[in-house]
């Protein structure tokens, strides 16, 4: 007699045999034991396996079972809230109020750091073009507009959180984008005589503004000279930066050596290894130096904030004059017109000769410097840093446990995420730069930008932490505080390490890269997540 | 389900899905932990099974104006649940024992029902669950949404993303590989099968 195969018999079984096939194995059924009795045994499997996953059922964890499970208790927002205000508190006060005072006092005159970037178009003057209140009201609306879009379409936070800033970044094109000529080459050369009515965009090994540029020029090259005459700003990336001519705006300049000989209408930001003010220089208003050394022989006729190695000044500084770093040499041709203060390991010197409004003000930077007071207060701050960041991350594993474990669990990945954060950090920070500074995008949509990397930057820590106490306590079961209290363990420790000298400043850049990589790729699953079929 | 659960659970659907927080509320407790124990089964942790219940939840809630209520509103619950976990389970890492590839057929085999009565009636529910947890992850989801979800071929084929017509020959070969793991605690060898 032949069988029925074991296939045919579960199909039956499952009433998936076809009605033909059906008949045939009834009738076979009456008649063959062996069939019969390897469909009852295949019966008993079936039960044997619907009893063993129906019966000694887990039961459901508490934080499952409540409605309130993904709410967060008003508490912890409260106490996020003041640790957060405190913070941002303590950061303004001790660090970027001084510094708006003393931005403010060189020249940059505007209430407050915002405006001086974005309104007063210092750093583009084209910004001037969005602030216009029609623009910025159709800008709100069409945000609006979008976030709507977004939640109908992605109805998730996280998918908006990744979705949101891009638009952001995209929305604030400026009008004026496209509209500087471009020019690309070993060797660029505006030869004299030669006049551009527009805004020039350089990259090359060579910049050369021999003639005349109706507008901004911005350059990306190793060397840049300008003898010739810019009615707009120049900002610039080089090796070597020489302006020799005249620049009717302000001047930026990010080089290794920066020489400043010519005329400048406006302000002068420099970033170098050395930073020179001819003699003949002239600047209109004021200067920004962060450099190893500096000699200003040259004219400033307003305020001269300076973070430099060596300082020389042997020319006119019209306004006051702020200064921080190693040594300061005042030359007797030198001439300050404005309260000067030092700050720095030793007294300056002062030529005889030199004629100064009033003594320099000296504070003498020490270590042993340090009050208790001072030591007490970084004390306390370093409680409330490693507070804060810990508050964030519980209301991260409360509010969104998905996102939070997705993070973890690739943050665990270690060599994945540094190299995602390396390249996500890197290129993030040259977009923003070259956002802000060519203008494709705008300075808006740099801040905007830089906003939202911020809080991804900021809570890299979290998961580096939670993942360093898990692999100190061992993985963390599924009970919040235990996932909490290794959180704990583990930011104390990043915390602890980050006091260390040197290596504490390695210990976080790793910890940035690291738990960047681990956030961005958190959100990255998560995301395709979402975009996975739904039954209908 | 009696007539007046079965309208008392639709009247709680439809409440849910105009946005009525209490109505939801008390869908979610109780379906809340039979898909909890769903994704216990399938799922490697405990953690991972809590993680997919949230998930899973936050869909059903976007997806409930999507339901069709023609059809038992448990069997669209484990649709949606097989469907996220098995999604899961294919992005993690998970894919040397996932055989996401299409099935190969099974050699048609009569095995001795004698042998396989004997393997099975020594076996405890406790046993099996232990074998299970040790299955490749599509059988073990195969045989979860068939006997624990009681879903049909046909949802099956779509969760898994076979064929219809290969349904049968999954759940054969996870029973085969089940059969194989309880054999090796101390069983009858029946894996390699019987008489054909």
């Amino acid at each position: 007699m032949i069988h029925f195969d074991e296939m045919a018999c579960l199909l039956y079984l499952d009433g998936q045999l076809d009605p033909a096939r059906s008949r045939e194995m009834d009738a076979h059924l009456t008649e063959c034991s062996s069939c019969r009795d390897l469909l009852h045994a295949l019966q008993h499997e079936t039960s044997l396996l619907s009893s063993a996953l129906t019966q000694d059922n887990e039961s459901m964890p508490a934080h499952l079972l409540s409605t309130r499970g993904r709410a967060v208790p008003s508490w912890i927002w409260t106490l996020a809230f003041g640790a957060f205000a405190a913070s941002a508190y303590w950061f303004w006060t001790d660090g970027i109020g001084p510094w708006l005072d003393r931005l403010s006092n060189a020249g940059f005159g505007g209430a407050d750091v915002f405006s001086m970037i974005v309104f007063s178009g210092a750093f583009w003057e084209g910004w001037s073009d969005m602030i216009d209140a029609m623009q910025i009201g159709a800008l709100i609306l069409v945000v609006l507009l979008a976030i709507g879009w977004i939640r109908r379409r992605l109805r998730r936070p996280v998918a908006i959180a990744v979705v949101l800033p891009l638009m952001l970044l995209a929305l604030a094109l400026p009008p004026r984008a496209g509209a500087a000529e471009v020019r690309r080459g070993k060797s660029i050369s505006v030869s004299a005589g030669e006049t551009i009515h527009n805004d020039l965009v350089a990259s090359g090994a060579s910049v050369r503004i021999e003639g005349t540029v109706e507008g901004d020029v911005i350059a990306f090259s190793k060397n840049l000279t300008v003898t010739g005459h810019v009615t707009g700003d120049v900002i610039s990336f080089s090796e070597e930066a020489v302006i020799d001519g005249t620049v009717d705006g302000n001047v930026r300049v990010f080089s290794r050596g920066v020489n400043l000989q010519g005329a400048i209408g406006k302000n002068v930001t420099a970033f170098g290894s050395s930073v020179d003010l001819g003699s003949k220089a002239n600047i209109g208003g004021g200067m920004i130096v962060f450099a190893a050394e500096t000699d200003l022989d040259g004219k400033i006729q307003r305020d001269l904030l300076g973070m430099v190695g060596r300082t020389d000044i042997g020319g006119l500084i019209g306004g006051q004059a702020w200064i921080r770093g190693g040594n300061l040499t005042i030359a007797s041709t030198a001439e300050i017109r404005g309260p000067a203060t030092f700050e720095g390991p030793q007294p300056p010197e002062v030529e005889s000769g030199a004629k100064l409004a009033s003594p320099i003000r000296t504070e003498i930077t020490q270590e042993t410097r340090r009050t208790r007071r001072t030591a007490a207060r970084s004390a306390i701050h370093a409680v409330f840093a490693y507070g804060a960041a810990l508050l964030v991350g519980i209301l991260l594993l409360v509010s969104f446990p998905g996102f939070f474990r997705a993070a973890l669990r690739e943050t665990g990945a270690i060599g994945l995420p540094i190299g995602v954060g390396a390249v996500a950090l890197i290129t993030g920070g040259f977009l923003l730069i070259v956002g802000v500074l060519l203008l494709f995008i705008g300075v808006g949509a740099g801040v905007a930008g830089a906003l939202a990397y911020a809080p991804v930057v900021y809570v890299a820590q979290v998961f580096v932490g939670a993942w360093l106490g898990n692999r100190i306590m061992g993985e963390a079961p599924s009970v919040t505080s235990a996932v909490i209290g290794r959180m704990a363990l583990g930011l104390l420790i990043l915390r602890i390490a980050g006091l260390v000298p040197v290596l504490g400043g390695l210990v976080w850049i790793a910890v940035l890269l690291w738990g960047t990589g681990g956030v961005l790729l958190g959100f990255y699953r998560l995301s395709r997540l979402e975009s996975a079929p739904l039954p209908a | 389900m009696s007539p007046a659960e079965q309208a008392a659970l639709q009247e709680r659907i439809t409440l849910a899905k105009s946005g009525n927080a209490e109505a939801w509320g008390e869908l979610y407790h109780q379906h809340a932990p039979a898909i909890f124990r769903f994704c216990r089964r399938v799922m490697p942790t405990r953690e991972d099974a809590e993680d997919a219940t949230m998930d899973i939840f936050i869909k059903v809630r976007q997806k409930l104006s999507q339901y069709d209520s023609t059809r038992p509103f448990s069997a669209w619950l484990y649709t949606v649940a097989g469907n996220h976990c098995w999604d899961l389970l294919r992005r993690r890492k998970l894919r040397q024992d996932l055989e996401t590839g299409e099935v190969e057929t099974m050699p048609l085999e009569h095995p001795d029902p004698g042998q396989l009565e004997q393997l099975i009636e020594r076996r405890s529910g406790q046993e099996v669950r232990r074998a299970l947890d040790k299955l490749p992850a599509r059988s073990r989801m195969a045989l979860v949404l068939r006997y624990y979800s009681d879903m049909s071929y046909d949802d099956i084929a779509t969760t898994l993303g076979v064929r219809r017509t290969f349904v049968g020959v999954v759940l054969l070969r996870a029973r085969h590989q089940l059969r194989e793991i309880l054999e090796g605690q101390g069983g009858a060898s029946l894996a390699a099968g019987g008489a054909a």
